[in-house]
């Protein structure tokens, strides 16, 4: 009862030393205030070099029925910009936001698919079908015969040309092997050979010396013909050589077979004279098309053998394929998610810049920095208490050594807490910050931060006996612990090497956790829960040397 | 001893090398004012703080109220109040703040408390300031306060260190009539001040303590009755057996003559008076020439001085100038020394109590 009774007197103290109010809570606002002001959009993001290329994805995609591509073709045009090194890729809500960013100059240019960009990109096809699109033009791609726009900034005309060349590049890479792909494997099939047989029926007559060409094949086919024994037997059974009933009719058709058999040769001489002959080529020309030639059968086998020879003489091309990196039989180019971000508005709002991403990192470092400005006041309170001959009733009281320093402890816990959830809300009320997707674990990170605060100032008042040393101790320690932890600096930005060494202050350790909490949309609880483990150390290792070391005489 | 408050026997304390107290044994009886003097660094803060329980000694024991107290006894702690020599209130809490608070870590708790407060506030004239922060008094409202916090939870000893250093004389008159009034209730008050007038008028009995020994203690009468009450007379053209003659008054217990009267020399302290025959100048400074109505002769050749350790000086100054008319010899001057607080301190300690 004592302890609380202790507790009370120095909450109500504290409370009312203007001195506490000014450093604990308006110090670190005006900080957060003047510098969330100050500093640029980029603040406390890491510098990225790539290429920015915003996009508004309004596009419905396909009907499921559609096998390939297996997305909509918007995703598809997405995944390839992902894929392309040192472009980073964002996705924009929507197009208000795309032309509100573009207006006040925030973006040089945002691409635009439109519900029907799937829609538009499936009929796209060098076919000549009555909803085929053609996306070419002049300049490349149409985008808006894609279904796609291309938001610009006049302002900013070297950096949308930039944005635009990289979108007809990426459209490109994704359309023509759409169109090949779907063109090549027309070629050669029954209706692309009917079509061409069909076209050759109006070929008449066939020219003499195309028949005359014909000469060696027929002549190879007169050969073997009949050289066929079966051909042999056929020509007798139809010169009547195997009539069984008429011996007359027997003997003549075996005479007569006998007579092709034996003078096949000048058969054959015949027929090549024939065809050398033009003026027979002519008439006999006279009486085909080209068209006759190709046969069903001779479609079927002709078609994709001429694919195949297509191939065979682009062997370095794959025209049966939609996609680009088989198009030009190259590696793979897998989308890289992390690449892909969704746009959030680092800026903000309002003459505070309300919502601006600077406050996510500005106000959990300046409220973990001035936690530990709690030395001051904690020290000052030690100091006034022997200052002011209160400690002498103190001890003189019955009170045990441990409660006198409970009792001291206790209202700084309470300050510091009430310290820590003032500058989160008045981060949250007075400049829009959030405070991400678990909130709840805020709370046990602002105990723990604040348990370790108070570790320390209880360990500086052990060792500052003037209100001079604490303003001086305190001051170096919090500045210095703040310099070396990146609470004046986002830590994001420190080197890696740094960053570890870093991890011997208590704050570094609450810094990480509230990066977690507040910079990263899923957080990752163990690391915060080991860093309010560290911090409780911390608090606890502060607190036993103070213990040891106060000195109340 | 039955009645005994406080009881310190054997204390010895050293800081380093300094020896603070060197075996220091008094007691403190039920219902006294007891006065404990000493110049600085005496030890009587020390005795003080070993007595409340603040610092440990070497060696010696403290008992309180008949019962061992040591410094990790903390329910005896209710029995003492402590009115420091610095001011020990929080400047920051009104006057009523800093008594509840007090009266709270002594377990005071509801109306007992409010009310313990209210009498607190009444008893050293607060209550009109009662909301007031303690930081705005006057020092002499800081001091009473400073005695109303150290006995808001009605202790049964009282240790007063220098209640009224740098007070003025309304607050300190406020002050004494509070420890008079807190002693006629019963309480035990241990009172150090360098004002001896303080402890004169306070004090049923007084310790004296100086290098941490206690030189004495003892009622005020008894510490008085150490030193003598003389009267020093210059006689010119005395005959012979004078001195004899006064050594036979009733009165005197014995008389040392001395041929030639010494030339006055700066002295300290009060006590000593010249007396003429004609004039008695109780308000002559100290050590002064005698007047120059005396004539040449006095202290001067033919003048003799006698020193008479008296138990009364009226009647024996009386027989002094009735023996001088007898003989006729004349009375050059007379001074008288009486025994003050002040004398007995500085034979005591050899120095001033403010040296």
């Amino acid at each position: 009862m004592a302890v609380f009774t202790l507790a009370a007197k120095d909450l109500r103290l504290l409370l009312r030393d203007p001195r506490s109010a000014v450093i604990l809570l308006v110090t670190p606002l005006l900080l957060i205030l003047v510098l969330g002001l100050a500093l640029g959009e980029g603040f406390g993001e890491k510098p990225d070099e790539r290429l920015r290329i915003s996009v508004v994805n309004l596009d419905r995609g396909l009907p499921t029925q559609v096998t390939f591509p297996e997305k909509a073709w918007s995703e598809v045009v997405i995944d390839d910009i992902s894929a392309t090194q040192d472009i980073r890729l964002e996705i924009i809500r929507d197009r208000a936001e795309a032309e509100r960013l573009i207006a006040k100059n925030r973006r040089a240019a945002v691409i635009v698919f439109e519900e029907d960009f799937s829609e538009k990109m499936h009929r796209c096809s060098f076919l000549s079908q009555k909803d085929s699109v053609n996306p070419f033009g002049p300049n490349g791609v149409q985008l808006d015969r894609l279904g796609a726009s291309l938001l610009t900034d006049r302002t900013q005309p070297v950096s949308a040309s930039i944005i635009e060349q990289v979108t007809q590049v990426t459209l490109l890479r994704v359309v023509i092997p759409w169109m090949i792909g779907k063109a090549f494997a027309r070629v050669g099939d029954a209706q692309f050979m009917e079509m061409v047989a069909e076209r050759l029926k109006t070929a008449k007559p066939i020219p003499p010396e195309v028949l005359q060409e014909l000469d060696p094949v027929v002549q190879r086919l007169l050969i073997t013909l009949t050289n066929d024994t079966e051909f042999q037997l056929l020509v007798g059974v139809e010169f009547g050589a195997t009539n069984l009933f008429d011996a007359k009719k027997r003997d003549a058709g075996i005479a007569d077979a006998l007579v092709i058999a034996k003078r096949k040769a000048e058969f054959q001489r015949a027929v090549h004279k024939a065809f050398q002959n033009r003026a027979i080529m002519t008439r006999v020309g006279k009486e085909i098309a080209f068209g006759e030639v190709l046969t069903p059968s001779v479609q079927k086998k002709v078609g994709p053998t001429v694919k195949e020879g297509v191939g065979d003489l682009f062997s370095n091309y794959n025209f049966e394929s939609t996609r680009w990196t088989d198009l030009v039989k190259t590696d793979a180019r897998a989308a890289n998610t992390a690449n892909r971000v969704e746009y959030k508005d680092t800026v903000g709002s309002g003459v505070l810049n309300r919502g601006a991403l600077r406050y996510q990192i500005l106000v959990p470092s300046y409220t973990v920095m001035f936690s530990f400005f709690l030395v001051l006041s904690v020290g000052w309170l030690f100091v006034a208490e022997r200052k002011h001959g209160t400690l002498v009733r103190l001890r003189a009281a019955p009170l045990t050594r441990g409660q006198i320093l409970m009792g001291k402890m206790l209202p700084c816990l309470v300050v510091s807490l009430l310290q820590g959830v003032f500058l989160l809300a008045a981060g949250r009320l007075l400049f829009g910050m959030t405070w991400g997707s678990r909130p709840e674990l805020l709370l046990p990170l602002v105990a723990s931060t604040s348990f370790a605060a108070v570790g320390l100032a209880v360990l500086v008042a052990s060792v500052a006996r003037t209100e001079t040393q604490v303003a001086v101790y305190g001051t170096l320690l919090v500045l210095v612990l703040g310099g070396v932890s990146g609470s004046l600096m986002p830590r994001d930005l420190m080197p890696e090497q740094m960053k570890t060494v870093s991890l011997v202050t208590p704050h570094a350790w609450a810094l990480d956790a509230y990066n977690q909490l507040l910079a990263t949309p899923t957080p990752d609880v163990s690391t915060v829960l080991t860093a309010c483990g560290a911090l409780c150390t911390f608090g606890a290792a502060f607190t036993v040397i103070a213990w040891w070391r106060m000195d109340l005489e | 001893m039955p009645n005994a408050v406080l009881e310190v026997t054997d204390i010895r304390k050293r800081f380093g090398s300094t020896v603070a107290l060197d075996g220091v044994s008094l007691t403190v009886e039920a219902g006294e004012v007891f006065g404990l003097l000493g110049p600085n660094g005496a030890g009587k803060t020390t005795l003080l703080s070993i007595a409340a329980g603040l610092t440990r000694a070497d060696s010696g024991s403290v008992n309180l109220f008949g019962k061992p107290f040591t410094r990790d006894d903390r329910e005896m702690r209710h029995l003492i109040g402590i009115g420091t020599q610095d001011l020990s209130i929080y400047p920051d809490l009104t006057a009523s703040e800093n008594l509840r608070f007090f009266g709270k870590l002594y377990g005071l708790r509801g109306k007992q408390l409010e009310s313990r407060v209210g009498e607190m506030l009444a008893s050293v004239g607060l209550t009109d300031r009662a909301n007031d922060r303690a930081g705005t008094f006057s020092g002499g409202m800081k001091r009473r306060l400073n005695l109303a916090v150290a006995v808001v939870h009605a202790p049964k000893l009282l240790i007063l260190d220098e209640p009224t250093t740098g007070v003025d004389p309304q607050s300190r008159n406020h002050i004494f009539e509070q420890v008079k009034a807190l002693n006629a209730a019963g309480l035990t008050v241990i009172y150090t001040s360098h004002y001896m007038e303080e402890v004169q008028t306070l004090c049923s009995r007084i310790a004296v303590l100086d290098n941490g020994l206690l030189r004495a203690c003892d009622t005020l009468p008894n510490l008085l009755s150490r030193l003598d009450t003389t009267i020093r007379v210059t006689v010119t053209n005395a005959p012979e057996g004078f001195a004899e003659r006064l050594a036979r008054a009733r009165g005197v217990n014995r008389v040392r003559e001395e041929p030639l009267p010494p030339t006055p020399s700066p002295k300290k302290g009060g006590g000593e008076r010249i007396v003429s025959l004609a004039l008695a100048t109780s308000d002559t400074p100290l050590g002064s020439s005698p007047p120059p109505f005396l004539g040449e002769g006095v202290g001067g050749r033919g003048s003799s001085t006698f020193e008479l350790v008296v138990e009364d000086i009226g009647p024996v100054l009386a027989k002094v100038a009735s023996e001088c008319a007898a003989t006729g010899a004349e009375l050059a001057s007379a001074t008288t020394t009486e025994p003050t607080l002040e004398r007995v301190f500085l034979h005591l300690t050899g120095r001033g109590l403010r040296d």
